[in-house]
């Protein structure tokens, strides 16, 4: 087939070495001394946990972040800046995992958007775009897509396909990083991104791709760099399936020590005689469906899931953020509406995975965030009691060893492992008994950590029913007695703790024997 | 971005800029016009900042909790209006008068919460849909524009406005009490912890497990309520219902609310601050006034001391 158009050229891919990078964060070695070296024309995977690095290089890719030392060698040639300009002009694209694309838009309008032909009077040359982008979708992407439909009337796979095409309808680009883009389609769907990625390489561009899921990685790459902790661990030649659990093994890297504490001896049996919290087929309609567990008094219980694996939904539907359209959920056999504030009463309660915006108010006292669900305790006939307040609040403070001590700070002030306690606080002011716990240790350094893990196996060991959400595979295992895997909405399967290790946990989560349940 | 550093002793300053400025206001209209300092004119200027205080305190409510409230001046009409009604065509006693200018109001904030917490409208734009509906219904209601006057006034309610409690003018006692019952609910209260934990971080609410929407709605009624004294006050003082008379509070309550809430250290709308934005304004109306300086420059100052406070809170909040 004939290629006459200038649209659908690409120019050749680019060798990339990047050496020594180190990234530093207030408080935190983002990168340390990370290597990462793609070859031309090569599909190039990059994995790593949650808090590996693998954001930052992707950041520092874009321009968005300056290193603060390393060297990149593009094609051989040092590179000296490192600012967004200076990335674009050497033809690195990054494909983002969120689509930002206009919903009212057309595909031609949002293939252009930014970069519009203009005619030679300095108008739009709108045929002519529109003409372009239908090619360089037709021939380089496979997607054969009319210039003039709107994007909201686009499956989600073509509006990844559109958001490439823009990227790369200058013709310019000589390496691409793709983060995380399967995230958000369908099982269906990724054959079809897989397919425009592999024609990519056909056409000898240079590919970086970053994701969770290590089915997809063995799958599509040609070689895989591992990072841990800020640092590149392994770089593995020709991975195949058989070779996900070596690159397990170096994502973690480590064994699980005494972060966690150890559990009560509980039997199986022991939690299912006393069902204090049941969830039936519960579902939204769309990004999970058809959930059921059912949870005893001081347990605890994991929720495992990639990001777009519908376990923030669940969380949210569970606690009547974003009500569940099916199924229904009971406390102690008895049916309960999911709504924030009746969960509260009911002692229902939700440590959010954005404390900063929905975990506390930042500009009030720790004392007032610690009293807000409870107010009517350190009260008078609706009348704040100032001392009473002040009182309880210290005395969890201290509990829970919240500093500075001083509870008048206001909680923005706060790290954020001080800033997870207040929200614990609260919760224990309100006297709850199911914690839904989103996200605990995000941002929390490693001895708040210790500190909250701590707290929670407490909490369970006092007859709580906790709940915990995570996307860190070996916290749910230190912490859980049991963890329920979600794999593109569906529960696939509840395991014990004690019969898994963080490996296999991983393997499930990123469903790494490729078996993608059809949606 | 780099901002430019202020000296340490800047801050305090800042912060309490407001206040040296109305000092020095105070101390400008006194030498320049000795008449400011009679105790008859600084009465005259409380009682006429009554009813501007009592609609300004709405506001300090409702912006507290997030929202802003273009349709008070319905509100003080609606309860003006209520109040003539009762009193004229039902013979009422002045306090079944005030109790129907209460309700009366109270519904102008209940259509306002139907609009907001109901139907997902944000405030801006819900209350001014009630302000162009309640406008137009009184222009119906009144054929055209004009005031219905009732000059058999019972005495009771005559009071209201002509009165006076220990030589203290009745219009500022009311305010006074009102000023009180305010600070009370938004300092004191759990309900008003709430409201400014909802106008600070409403996600963050609704986790906490506060009823946001009950709450927003209890706000912009008790507001449009409180928003009927000062109808009543108008009402008694003119003895006649002037149709969308209310209008002309709408800003200044606004204005006075944000100079209030720029003396506060992290810039909230609160009772205290409107108190003094209210008389920063009132003292300015009647300062001019005295001088015999031409009216209209009133809204310029006005407009220049709320951009001055603001431009002071910014850099104070630069100042750290």
């Amino acid at each position: 087939m004939p290629l006459p158009l200038a649209a659908a050229s690409l120019a050749p891919g680019l060798t990339l070495a990047m050496t020594g990078i180190v990234k530093t964060f207030p408080g935190v070695r983002a990168l340390d001394a990370a290597d990462l070296d793609i070859r031309a024309g090569e599909i190039h995977g990059l994995v790593g946990e949650n808090g590996a690095g693998k954001s930052t290089i992707i950041k520092i890719l874009g321009g968005v972040y300056a290193r603060d030392a390393g060297d990149i060698l593009a094609n051989g040639e040092v590179l000296a800046g490192g600012a967004a300009a200076d990335m674009h002009a050497i033809g690195i694209r990054i494909i983002h995992q969120e689509l930002n694309l206009v919903d009212h838009f057309t595909v031609a309008e949002s293939v252009f958007l930014g970069q519009e032909r203009t005619d030679r009077f300095g108008g739009l040359a709108k045929r002519r775009m529109r003409r372009e982008a239908e090619a360089f979708l037709r021939d380089v992407l496979e997607c054969p897509l009319d210039g003039q439909t709107l994007i909201r009337d686009l499956g989600i796979a073509e509006r990844k396909l559109v958001q490439i095409a823009a990227a790369l309808i200058d013709g310019k680009a000589r390496l691409v990083v793709f983060d995380e883009p399967t995230a958000p389609l369908a099982a269906a769907e990724t054959g079809r991104l897989f397919n425009a990625i592999r024609n990519l390489k056909a056409r000898g561009v240079s590919i970086l791709y970053v994701s969770h899921y290590l089915g997809e990685i063995v799958d599509i790459c040609d070689r895989v760099t591992v990072f841990r902790n800020g640092r590149h661990v392994a770089v593995l030649d020709a991975p195949n399936p058989t070779r996900t659990d070596e690159i397990i093994t170096w994502m973690i890297g480590r064994q699980l020590d005494d972060l966690y504490p150890a559990a009560a001896v509980r039997t199986a049996d022991g939690i299912e005689a006393e069902p204090s919290f049941a969830v039936e087929r519960l579902g939204d309609g769309r990004s999970f469906a058809d959930v059921s567990f059912s949870l005893a008094k001081g347990e605890i219980f994991g929720i495992a899931g990639l990001i777009g694996s519908g376990r923030d939904e669940l969380v949210d539907g569970l606690y009547g953020l974003r009500p569940p359209a099916t199924g229904r959920v009971t406390r102690a056999g008895r049916p309960i509406r999911l709504d924030p504030a009746l969960a509260v009463q009911s002692g229902l309660v939700l440590v959010p995975r954005d404390r900063r915006r929905d975990g506390l108010v930042l500009d009030l006292a720790v004392t007032d965030n610690i009293n807000l669900a409870s107010l009517d305790e350190v009260s008078t006939a609706g009348f704040r009691r100032e001392r009473r307040a002040n009182a309880r609040a210290t005395r969890l403070a201290d509990l829970l060893d919240i500093r500075p001590r001083s509870v008048g700070t206001r909680a923005g002030l706060l790290s954020g492992g001080n800033q997870q306690k207040v929200v614990l606080g609260r919760w224990l002011a309100a006297e709850a008994e199911i914690f839904l716990l989103d996200e605990p240790t995000i941002g929390v350094d490693i001895g708040a950590r210790a500190e909250i893990y701590r707290l929670v196996r407490e909490l369970a060991d006092g007859g709580a029913t906790v709940i915990v959400s995570s996307g860190d595979a070996a916290e749910l295992i230190g912490l859980c007695d049991r963890i329920a895997v979600l794999v593109r909405g569906k529960l696939v399967e509840i395991v014990r703790c004690g019969e898994i290790s963080v490996d296999g946990l991983i393997a499930r989560t990123t469903d790494a024997a490729g078996q993608r349940v059809a949606s | 971005m780099t901002a430019f550093a202020l000296p340490r002793f800047v801050a305090p300053l800042l912060r309490h800029s407001l206040i040296l400025i109305l000092i020095a206001l105070l101390v400008f209209f006194s030498i320049q016009a000795p008449a400011f300092t009679a105790p008859t004119n600084l009465l005259t200027i409380l009682e006429s900042s009554a009813v501007l205080l009592i609609v300004a305190l709405a506001m300090t409510l409702i912006i507290a909790s997030g929202g802003i409230d273009l349709s008070v001046g319905v509100a003080i009409d609606f309860g003006a209006v209520f109040a003539l009604i009762a009193l004229k065509d039902f013979g009422a006693p002045w306090y079944v008068a005030i109790f129907a200018a209460l309700a009366g109001a109270a519904l102008v904030g209940a259509f306002n919460a139907l609009l907001i917490v109901g139907l997902g409208i944000r405030p801006f734009l819900a209350t001014l849909g009630t302000f162009f509906i309640g406008s137009s219904i009184q222009r119906i209601y009144t054929d055209g524009g004009g005031p219905i006057a009732f000059r058999r006034m019972e005495q009771g309610f005559r009071d209201l406005a002509a009165g006076n409690i220990a030589g203290i003018p009745m219009e500022i006692v009311i305010a006074a009490v009102v000023l009180v019952g305010y600070y009370l609910l938004l300092e004191r209260t759990n309900f008003g912890q709430r409201v400014h934990a909802i106008g600070l971080q409403p996600r963050a609410a609704r986790v906490a497990g506060i009823r946001v929407g009950r709450h927003v709605a209890v706000v912009f009624i008790l507001a449009a309520a409180s928003c009927a004294l000062g109808g009543v006050i108008l009402a008694a003082t003119l003895r006649q219902f002037t149709p969308l008379a209310g209008q002309s509070y709408l800003l200044d309550a606004i204005a006075a609310t944000f100079i209030g809430a720029s003396i506060h250290p992290r810039l909230r709308p609160n009772v205290p601050g409107t108190l003094l934005g209210v008389l920063f304004l009132g003292v300015v109306a009647n300062g001019l006034n005295l001088l015999g300086l031409d009216f209209n420059l009133k809204s310029a100052l006005s407009g220049l001391i709320l951009v001055g406070a603001l431009a002071l809170a910014g850099l104070r909040g630069r100042a750290g």
